[in-house]
């Protein structure tokens, strides 16, 4: 046997990442209440640019994933890996970069988002130069992890390492994959897909970020500090096994779930129910193995606050793997899609599954880190009630909303039309399920600052244990007679098991990727379907820098529910020009893919202006500004040359002619709008002119009449 | 050929028999992975997390 080393685990930096866990945790919730007040009492959005509901709703969702739940994930990465591999980190400066890099992202997302600055792909808001740095970091932190897997003093990798490392592998490809976009400027880029091929790629991305950065690091940590808080092992090693290989293979096939009845083909939308289904087999194995690592301990739950988080957190797990493939049948999706049924869904997620994990993991961590005892248990008591409270009082009611729209926009009356022919009607039903989602919120974050206090007065009641002192016999391969053989023995098992991880999330993905690229041949072509014009390129671009999307889809599927309230149903050679697509994936105001035509000039001026004079009791903010600030068209050439080099018809040298074109149909809409009573100097050069060139031509191309497309 | 693979692709067929042979492939490595270690291995990977070498 090799001689016992001494040496130190790396205290600081977990730490760290629980403090930036905590503190952009309480950020990132309260926006997250601001913007449920918002839909409540939308003077909250403060007629401001920055504030607006579209543009504050991704900081909230960006905050929340990437920030909490990222923090989260490599706090309890950096704490576990050292101590299951017994050795410190690959290299303390790595780990510090890591740790800058991410908070630095983080500030710039909170900087760029409500500044506009958006490709609108959800989940992955933030524009190239920035995605480029998560790239940066996120190789950082793989080769730091790689590094500390390699100098390792334990032979086998435990079961939460592999969780580690498939999340490490499929998030790279993901993120590379749905961020392909050409720069237009620093801070504006064109993604190089399009509408179906855009939405087919993004939802690929946006369901495996929740499998690959919500779910699969979290059951890492879950298998590594329930058995830790419980002090016993894993119910069964043999479940964890198989959990993990079904999981991360079954995972990655179930993205389409995300479009259906949309204009995606018809098979894709099949195989994405049919692992959506199959996704359950695992996650409850998953959940059950959690669970059952307290079997005889239940004595020790009821008094451990730490455990009770865990538990709940297990069991939210286990909730929304069920509800999640049920809503991936077809008839249930029919249902819930667009509704806020989803939004009670992620919740469940967050709030549930992440939410309680990382606060049972950091009252667990804080006073170990620090030497001393939790400041108080009664506190921490008092944050579990509050917490699941609190998840209860959000999840109930927009439940009840999601339902309660769906039936709503459904109804058709006896003599076979729509009863709430009025979108607002079905809005205004659900604001009292809006107001108690808020104060569900309210006791959930409350909960939070609680927590803060006491790990605080716990931080000041000892003092941090910088680096740990621990021992162990080298890795017993490293004895091994057969000469050279240990060396490459190292090395090979944890890159076998990346290289394993990477080829299954591969074949996944190439055979959903591998049909989009091809499914431009399976567009069919509309020929009445024109590019934008320059005018309502830059009116698309307001609609993005906006967030409309955040409260608007523009996929009318094909029921009847729909064509009769909205128009025709989308086609999928509608959209050959969207980039990036715009189909959202929530209607808290209504579908706008035909709104095109549907009113007057100025009908759209005075909503934009202040959507109440319009629609009186509407929760769409209002945009003044619009009036004000006038179209840049510095980058419309830019823009048209970068469309051209993807394939996008304008004629040769249009760039050229792009802002003489745009100025001319601006004034054709600003002299409309004079003839109708708007009065107001300058109005050509507005934003607002080209946000309504834009949302008169939604959806026009197919209809009869020709609208002002471009010849 | 080539062109012969791109039609098909969109053939639900194909797709699903192949995710299926995949996924049992896996599935039944994973099981023959996990029942072929030994009791005393396991005992001692799921011990993992209760071993960190720290001096109380
Ligand atoms: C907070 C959610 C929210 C946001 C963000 C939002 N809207 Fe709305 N929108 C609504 C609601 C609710 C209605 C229905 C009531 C009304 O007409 O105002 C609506 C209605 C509309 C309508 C009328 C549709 C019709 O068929 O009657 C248009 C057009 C519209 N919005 C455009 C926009 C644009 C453009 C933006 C971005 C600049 C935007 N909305 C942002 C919630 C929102």
């Amino acid at each position: 046997m090799g001689q016992t080393e001494t040496f130190y685990y790396d205290n600081k930096i977990v730490r760290n990442f629980g403090v930036a866990t905590a503190l952009w945790g309480a950020v990132g919730l309260t926006v997250g209440l601001i913007v449920a007040l918002q839909l409540i009492w939308p003077q909250l959005n403060f007629s401001l640019p920055y504030t607006t509901f579209g543009r504050i709703r991704p900081l909230h969702t960006n905050a929340a994933i990437f920030a909490f739940v990222g923090n989260g994930i490599f706090m309890g990465v950096y704490y576990s890996l050292q101590r299951l591999l017994k050795a410190r980190m690959f290299s303390d400066t790595l780990s510090a970069i890591h740790f800058w890099g991410w908070q630095l992202i983080i500030v710039a997302a909170a900087v760029t988002l409500p500044l506009g600055i958006t490709s609108s792909h959800e989940y992955a808001e933030l524009e190239w130069p920035i995605d480029i740095a998560i790239a940066l970091v996120w190789v950082v932190f793989g080769i730091n992890m790689f590094g500390t897997i390699l100098k390792r003093r334990e032979n086998h990798l435990y079961v939460a390492i592999w969780f580690y490392i498939a999340t490490w592998v499929t998030v790279t490809m993901l993120h590379i994959f749905n961020n392909l976009e050409i720069p237009v400027h620093f801070m504006k880029s064109i993604p190089v897909f399009a509408g179906v091929q855009d939405a087919l790629v993004q939802w690929w991305y946006g369901h495996n970020a929740v499998a690959f950065f919500l779910t699969t690091p979290y059951l890492g940590l879950m298998y590594y500090f329930m058995p830790k808080a419980a002090n016993r092992p894993v119910y069964s090693y043999k479940l964890s096994i198989i959990h993990f290989w079904a999981l991360i293979f079954i995972y990655i096939w179930a993205g389409p779930h995300h479009l259906l009845y949309t204009s995606l083909p018809g098979w894709a939308q099949a195989l994405g129910t049919t692992f959506s289904l199959m996704l359950i087999a695992p996650s409850w194995g998953g959940m059950l193995n959690g669970l059952l690592t307290l079997r005889g301990a239940w004595d020790k739950v009821r008094q451990d606050p730490v455990l009770k988080f865990m538990v709940v957190a297990v069991t939210a797990y286990g909730m929304s793997t069920l509800e999640g493939p049920i809503m991936s049948i077809k008839s249930v999706n029919a249902i819930s899609h667009y509704t806020d049924w989803t939004i009670a869904h992620v919740h469940i997620g967050t709030l549930g599954w992440n939410g309680m994990l990382t606060f049972g993991i950091l009252y667990w961590l804080w006073p170990r880190l620090y030497n001393t005892g939790l400041y108080s248990q009664k506190l921490a008591n008092t944050h579990f009630w509050l917490g699941t409270l609190g998840i209860l009082f959000y999840a109930i009611p927009i439940y009840w909303a999601g339902w309660t729209q769906s039936m709503m926009w459904k109804l058709f009356g006896p003599d076979g039309i729509l009863v709430y022919t009025n979108f607002l009607e079905t809005v205004t039903q659900i604001l009292p399920m809006y107001r108690l989602r808020a104060l569900g919120g309210t006791i959930y974050v409350v909960g939070v600052f609680i927590m803060i206090y006491n790990l605080i007065k716990t931080a000041k009641a000892g003092s941090l244990v910088e680096n740990v002192e621990a021992s162990s016999g080298p890795r017993e391969v490293h004895t091994s007679t057969k000469g050279e053989y240990w060396h490459k023995w190292i090395e090979k098992r944890p890159v076998q098991m990346l290289v394993a991880a990477a080829v299954l999330v591969a074949i996944g993905g190439l055979i959903e990727i591998f049909p989009v690229m091809l499914i431009d041949n399976n567009v069919p072509k509309i020929s009445s379907v024109k590019p934008y014009t320059p005018l309502e390129l830059e009116g698309r671009d307001i609609y993005i820098r906006e967030g409309c999307v955040g409260c608007h889809s523009q996929m009318i599927r094909p029921f009847r529910s729909e064509t009769e309230r909205y128009g025709e149903y989308s086609k999928s050679g509608e959209f050959v020009y969207d980039r990036p697509f715009l189909w959202g994936s929530k209607r808290t105001g209504p579908d706008l893919h035909r709104v095109g035509d549907k009113y007057p000039n100025s009908w759209h001026y005075n909503h934009m202006i202040d959507p109440t004079t319009m629609s009186p009791g509407s929760i769409m903010p209002p945009y003044p500004w619009l009036k004000d600030d006038e179209i840049n068209t510095k980058y419309t050439a830019a823009k048209i040359k970068v469309l051209q080099s993807l394939n996008t018809p304008y004629p040769n040298g249009y760039a050229d002619r792009a802002v003489e074109d745009l100025k001319a149909q601006a004034l054709g809409i600003a002299e409309d709008l004079k003839k109708n009573g708007v009065e107001k100097e300058g109005l050509e050069n507005k934003e607002i002119v080209a946000l309504i060139a834009y949302l008169q031509r939604l959806g026009t191309d197919i209809k009869p009449k020709q609208s002002v497309g471009l010849q | 050929m080539y062109k012969y693979i791109l039609q098909s692709a969109g053939n639900i067929n194909w797709m699903a028999i192949f995710a299926l042979l995949t996924f049992l492939f896996i599935f039944i490595t994973a099981v023959v992975l996990a029942f072929t270690k030994r009791k005393e291995e396991l005992r001692h990977y799921a011990s993992l997390p209760l071993e960190d070498g720290i001096k109380e």
